[in-house]
């Protein structure tokens, strides 16, 4: 003899009934998010090709596992725990309380057999207590909220959120006990049976049981009518947030197309980047409001943890708050965030790295820069020297002392030739300007001869254009970028080596949308193929007197392109890598990225924090790939020592073979 | 109100020394053009101008054809219009009678400004010369200009001061650089706009130049007389250090 649904309990369908206007306000909540998200723009198309699997707009993959396993919380494993014990709780009780309708409705039979045993008692006993120990602990997160939590604002809404899911979970057990008591033991419901020993000696017990069962019943119905209006709704906008995220890391900024400018017969300009809310793209807007105020963004931000104007949170709370209100066409958002907090950001996506709801804090950053140099000329006075330079001379190092062929004054460098060449070895603007980063182009160029690879460089360079990217200058960025492909064009350029990750991810990301397809090597990836194939020989003695070398992710070339293991692999095969505490795709950026490297960085350094980092690991050697990195290590380690430590890959592999 | 910008279009002045050629005394084709120093700041304060009383502005600029596109950014910076005056002269008699002639044509130039000295010659000559012909006061080294009744009070600011003074009717003032007239970056849709502001072209007369020849251009060679000691080895360092040190006597 199975449960009896409704058991001690008149007219227990109201219950049922009342779920109906629930699911209507529930779905109320939910459209007026629409309603605000649909004032942002229809996305603009990014020119990226991207092979994850689609339905509609929702990418399934990130979906399932970042939206609805929520793998990125355990990144944090106390949080990470707590919220996994509750939702996956949670979800179990609601399959729960539908299979009850089904009974109730259909006839259902779920209350006979084993799996009234195993499931309906045991595992919903146990989902009960899981879901409980889960609230217990996101509540304690809450009531002594850790630094990222409390960083520029804490959120409200959780605490009473969770004191009504303590209360949901508590009712049910005491209700669940007390119909065991008064009935018999439940075969399988181990917490129910324990309750109904604790609740036997309540006098009037049939009595509480209806009080707890009704309380139970509407307290949920108001929990789940709640949701939309309390930080609860990201049980539907964060996996919606997930699965509509473009499932390429970095913020995709995309091309923007100008020919409205110069088309007479276009009846409006495009506006150039985002000055008020209704500019955003509409996922912009569903970010805002899938924001949860975490604080993991603001946590790695490099700007945010020495001190900047810049918070990743800072900038999702205003938005979200804009939003909230219903400000769609305030301009003053921009100085609400800050202009100098919207020209901190380094790009370096460390941000959207770590979020759990994949928030694109970036590219919100980026298009309220792009409004600031293209439409308004706005931006800190290094930036501009850099912007004029690259405007003028193609090159954004303003009063750069080298001249464009100083790099290889004593060097018999080869000069592409059009159908002859088969790499064309791209400099870029920091290894031929800056004498420093000068040795890694004079490096790469030995390694490349001797490993009797066929290439050559261009006898009169520019720049990728990246840097005005970087900065918000996306005309200038087309300017230079479709000059540079009218010479790749004509030179019948196919396969492209870059010293540099900037101009990596320029060539593969954004001069494609704009009709330049390559095949694009970074160095330290041609440095690790002509390692594995022999192409070049490690001096053998090396292997006794290995030094130790620590090696410095380049955001642009590993979290932003997944390159990882190779710079890895090539620095094994001549030292013994070591590796500092952030590393990989949570690497620290160096300081230099979004443009920053023209900047005038005040308060605590990036640099010599990400130096610091290196020098903890006591390794002998500090390794990077990016010259930008190189540049700013070298300079950052200065603090804390005279020694010369900081290498490109190159250079040390170059320094390692006969 | 109208005013007039004199601006010149010179090879890249921030060609490091080292990196530096001549061809026929005159820096390499190969450099690329743009807008004097000076220059920049001049068309700067006139736009400044132009916002601040409702004025018309023109760049007059006498040179090649080719540096159109270059005096482009002058009207996206906020210039209405441009006069080219096409000649190759480098004689600044000849410049700056041409220049008076285009002034003149537009008739109705109530101010001109210049900047101090061009980025390539660095001479200053030009201004002045354009104001002696066409017969109207010269202000060198002005820093800002203000207009009340027709009475133009400029700043001219000296190496340890500023003197303040005020001049009525037509007058050239050479300006020259302070964090007030930073050059602007123009905005994109300025750039393009530029793309559509009148560019008026005049064929330039010859002058009768100054008795001046020029019979040489020379720019410093800089010779390393560094000798770089290879560091692999301290020691051998050292060694090497200490030798060369008693070889030139030093010790």
């Amino acid at each position: 003899m199975g449960r009896i649904p409704y058991w001690n309990i008149q007219c227990g369908i109201i219950i049922d009934i009342l779920a109906i206007p629930v699911f209507c306000l529930l779905s109320y909540g939910f459209y007026r998010y629409w309603m605000k998200i649909r004032v942002g723009k229809d996305r603009i198309p990014l020119g990226l090709r991207s092979a994850a699997m689609k339905i509609g707009p929702l990418y399934i993959r990130s979906f399932f596992t970042r939206g609805i396993l929520g793998a990125r919380i355990y990144d944090q494993l106390f949080t990470g725990i707590t919220h996994g014990c509750l939702f996956w709780g949670m979800g179990l009780l609601f399959i729960g309380t539908i299979l009850v309708i089904l009974n109730i409705v259909f006839g259902l039979p779920i209350f006979e057999g084993r799996f009234n045993k195993w499931f309906m008692s045991f595992t919903l006993d146990t989902a009960g207590l899981m879901a409980l120990i889960g609230v217990l602990g996101l509540l304690i997160n809450r009531l002594s909220p850790s630094k990222r939590l409390s960083a520029i604002k804490l959120r409200k809404g959780f605490i009473p959120m969770e004191i009504t899911i303590i209360g949901i979970l508590v009712s049910g057990f005491f209700l669940e006990g007390l119909r065991i008591a008064s009935t018999v033991y439940e075969p399988g419901a181990w917490i129910g049976n324990m309750a109904a020993v604790l609740v036997s000696a309540i006098p009037n017990g049939l009595v509480w049981h209806q009080v707890f069962w009704w309380a139970h019943g509407l307290a949920a119905l108001a929990f789940v009518t709640w949701i939309p209006f309390s930080p609860l709704s990201h049980l539907f906008l964060a996996p919606l947030n997930t699965g509509l995220s473009v499932p390429i890391s970095g913020p995709k900024m995309g091309v923007l197309d100008f020919s409205a400018f110069e088309n007479d017969d276009a009846t409006e300009e495009p506006r150039l980047g985002v000055s008020k809310l209704s500019d955003f793209s509409r996922k912009r807007l569903l970010d805002a409001s899938a924001c949860l105020w975490c604080g993991r963004c603001h946590e790695v931000c490099p700007a945010a943890q020495t001190n900047k104007a810049l918070s990743p949170k800072a900038v999702m709370i205003t938005m979200s708050e804009y939003l909230n209100q219903e400000k769609y066409e305030d301009t003053s958002l921009i100085d609400d965030i800050s202009k100098d907090a919207i020209f901190n950001c380094t790009t370096c996506s460390a941000c959207m790295e770590v979020c759990p709801v994949s928030i694109n804090q970036p590219k919100a950053i980026m298009r309220l820069r792009q409004h600031l140099v293209m439409e308004q000329s706005d931006m800190p006075d290094i930036m501009s020297q850099a912007l004029k330079s690259l405007e003028a001379r193609q090159h954004p190092f303003f009063g750069a002392a080298s001249g464009k062929k100083d790099w290889r004054k004593d060097i018999d460098v080869p000069i592409f030739e059009k159908g002859k060449t088969e790499h064309l070895l791209w400099i870029g603007c920091a290894a031929i300007y800056e004498e420093r980063a000068q040795k890694i182009a004079r490096a790469m160029v030995n390694i490349l001869q001797k490993a009797g690879v066929s290439f050559g460089i261009l006898e009169d360079a520019r720049c990728t254009g990246d840097p005005a990217k970087q900065m918000g200058n996306e005309f200038l960025f087309q300017e230079i970028a479709k000059q540079n492909i009218g010479d790749f064009m004509a030179l019948g350029v196919k396969k492209i080596i870059t010293l540099c990750p900037h101009c990596f991810n320029s060539f593969t990301r954004h001069y494609a949308p704009l009709g330049g397809f390559y095949t694009v090597i970074s160095h330290a990836v041609m440095i690790d193929s002509l390692i594995q194939s022999g192409k070049i020989q490690i001096r053998s003695q090396l292997q006794h007197q290995a030094k130790s070398i620590a090696y410095h992710d380049p955001c642009y070339l590993g979290r932003r392109n997944s390159t990882f293991d190779e710079p890895r692999h090539a620095l094994s095969s001549v030292g013994n890598l070591v590796e500092m505490n952030r590393s990989r795709n949570l690497s620290f950026c160096c300081g230099a990225g979004g443009g920053n490297y023209w900047s005038e960085e005040e308060g605590e350094r990036i640099n010599q924090i990400r130096a610091k980092e290196a020098l903890d690991t006591n390794a002998e050697q500090i390794a990077t790939s990016c010259p930008f990195c190189l540049l700013m290590l070298t300079d950052g380690v200065k603090k804390f020592t005279e020694e010369q430590k900081v290498f490109d890959i190159a250079e040390i592999v170059n320094a390692a073979i006969d | 109100m109208h005013i007039a910008v004199l601006a010149k279009v010179v090879p890249d002045y921030a060609v490091p020394s080292s990196d530096f050629e001549l061809v026929d005394n005159r820096a390499h084709a190969k450099y690329t053009r743009m807008i004097g120093l000076y220059d920049e700041n001049a068309i700067e304060t006139g736009v400044q101008l132009k916002q601040k009383y409702g004025a018309s502005l023109t760049v007059i600029s006498y040179g090649r054809d080719s540096d159109v596109p270059v005096l482009r950014k002058a009207l996206a910076m906020g210039a209405d219009r441009l006069v080219m005056i096409q000649g190759e002269s480098d004689d600044a008699y000849t410049v700056a009678a041409n220049l008076k002639l285009a002034i003149e044509k537009l008739g109705n130039v109530d101010m001109i400004l210049a900047g101090q000295q061009s980025a390539d010659m660095d001479r200053g000559l030009v201004h002045g010369l354009t104001a002696g012909m066409l017969g109207c006061p010269f202000i060198p080294q002005v820093s800002r200009i203000s207009s009340e009744n027709g009475v133009w009070t400029v700043d001219q600011i000296m190496e340890n001061g500023v003197r303040e003074m005020s001049v009525s009717g037509k007058a050239v003032f050479s300006i020259t650089s302070v964090p007030e007239n930073v050059p602007r970056i123009p905005a994109v849709r300025d750039i393009f706009g530029a793309k559509k502001k009148p560019v008026e072209k005049m064929v330039s007369v010859s002058g009768n130049g100054a008795c001046v020849t020029e019979i040489s251009v020379e720019i410093p060679i800089l010779t390393s007389v560094c000798e770089l000691i290879p560091m692999d080895d301290p020691g051998v360092m050292a060694q090497t250090l200490l030798k060369r040190l008693r070889e030139a006597r030093y010790l």
